[in-house]
């Protein structure tokens, strides 16, 4: 499966997915107008990754600045997929990696390993 | 205007405490725009704090709210905008932030953004963060809205105080228009 990188935009987060390595890479920004519309696509790359992916170690580093409600939407159903990928005999390993000042996306990486345990998680501070 | 009015003008603004005021079309590519503006001037009075990154949210969040739901279009003369248009004063004052915008809905949905306001207005700080979670987590999904339906709620969430707002009549639509004011604390 190709990789995939989408370069950042002002309202668009950088996206580096190198499937090859099982290293995937989200950081910047996220308020798309139409965050449907941007992630729908990286999504569906991640089902046909998930979907052939097995009794593998899989990296996800997450490092967004800010995100709009409707991105934070959507990711939560991106760490789903990933929280059912685990049964597959697959481990995610999720860092999340933001300011600890930042209590919005602090807490929101906390609900994510509270809600999916099989997440390994790991809150990562940024300065 | 002239001098002496726009002399008044600033002195108002100023003692406002306003930091960046806007009025008129919007659209993504000008949110994207206000934002780094508004990003710099958050940073040079308070370096990156927790509040103004809610500053940050609660205005990303209203003013696609009005790119998503403004309706009429309504430039105040009677012509139809092409584009959703509204305004909105971000400022300090009391050591307080605060969000103001202003745009136009259909008369037809203000009882129904009522409502919706009112119950968020009657909620305490943690109902506030427990609806967001519960709706952040059901795939239910309002007709009326276009994106997440979660705008008013991240808001709320984001505010040190109750959200404010006001739906005013515009004379000369037949009562078909109405503008919507909203305000947010940090």
């Amino acid at each position: 499966m190709d990789d995939l990188f989408i370069a950042a935009e002002r309202d668009k987060p950088e996206v580096d997915f190198k499937f090859s390595q099982h290293h995937l890479r989200l950081s910047g920004e996220s308020f798309p107008e139409n965050a449907m519309a941007f992630y729908g696509p990286l999504v569906a790359a991640l089902m046909d990754y998930l979907g052939q992916t097995k009794d593998t170690n899989i990296t996800v580093d997450i490092e967004l600045r800010y995100f709009n409600s409707s991105s934070t939407k959507i990711l939560l159903n991106v760490f789903r997929m990933f929280d059912q990928a685990s049964t597959s005999g697959n481990t995610v390993i999720l860092n999340w990696r933001c300011d600890p000042e930042d209590d919005t996306i602090a807490e929101f990486g906390n609900d994510i390993a509270n809600d999916f345990i099989t997440l390994k998680y790991n809150a990562v501070a940024t300065v | 205007m002239n001098i002496e009015i726009f002399r008044g003008y600033r002195q108002f603004v100023t003692e406002q405490g306003v930091l960046f005021y806007y009025d008129g079309y919007l659209s993504q590519p000008i949110i994207t725009a206000m934002s780094e503006t508004l990003r710099g001037k958050l940073e040079i009075e308070d370096r990156a704090n927790r509040a103004t990154r809610k500053v940050f949210s609660a205005f990303i969040e209203m003013m696609q709210n009005i790119v998503h739901y403004a309706d009429g279009r309504w430039v105040g003369d009677n012509s139809a905008a092409p584009a959703p248009y509204g305004n909105v004063a971000v400022g300090r004052k009391n050591d307080r932030y605060y969000i103001v915008s202003g745009n136009t809905v259909a008369t037809s949905h203000v009882e129904r953004l009522q409502s919706k306001l009112e119950a968020i207005r009657a909620m305490t700080v943690e109902e506030i963060k427990a609806e967001y979670k519960r709706k952040l987590r059901t795939d239910e999904q309002d007709e009326n809205s276009k994106g997440a339906g979660l705008g008013f709620l991240t808001v709320a969430r984001d505010t040190s105080a109750p959200i404010e707002f006001l739906f005013e009549p515009i004379t000369g639509t037949g009562n078909a228009l109405s503008f919507f004011y909203l305000k947010a604390t940090v």
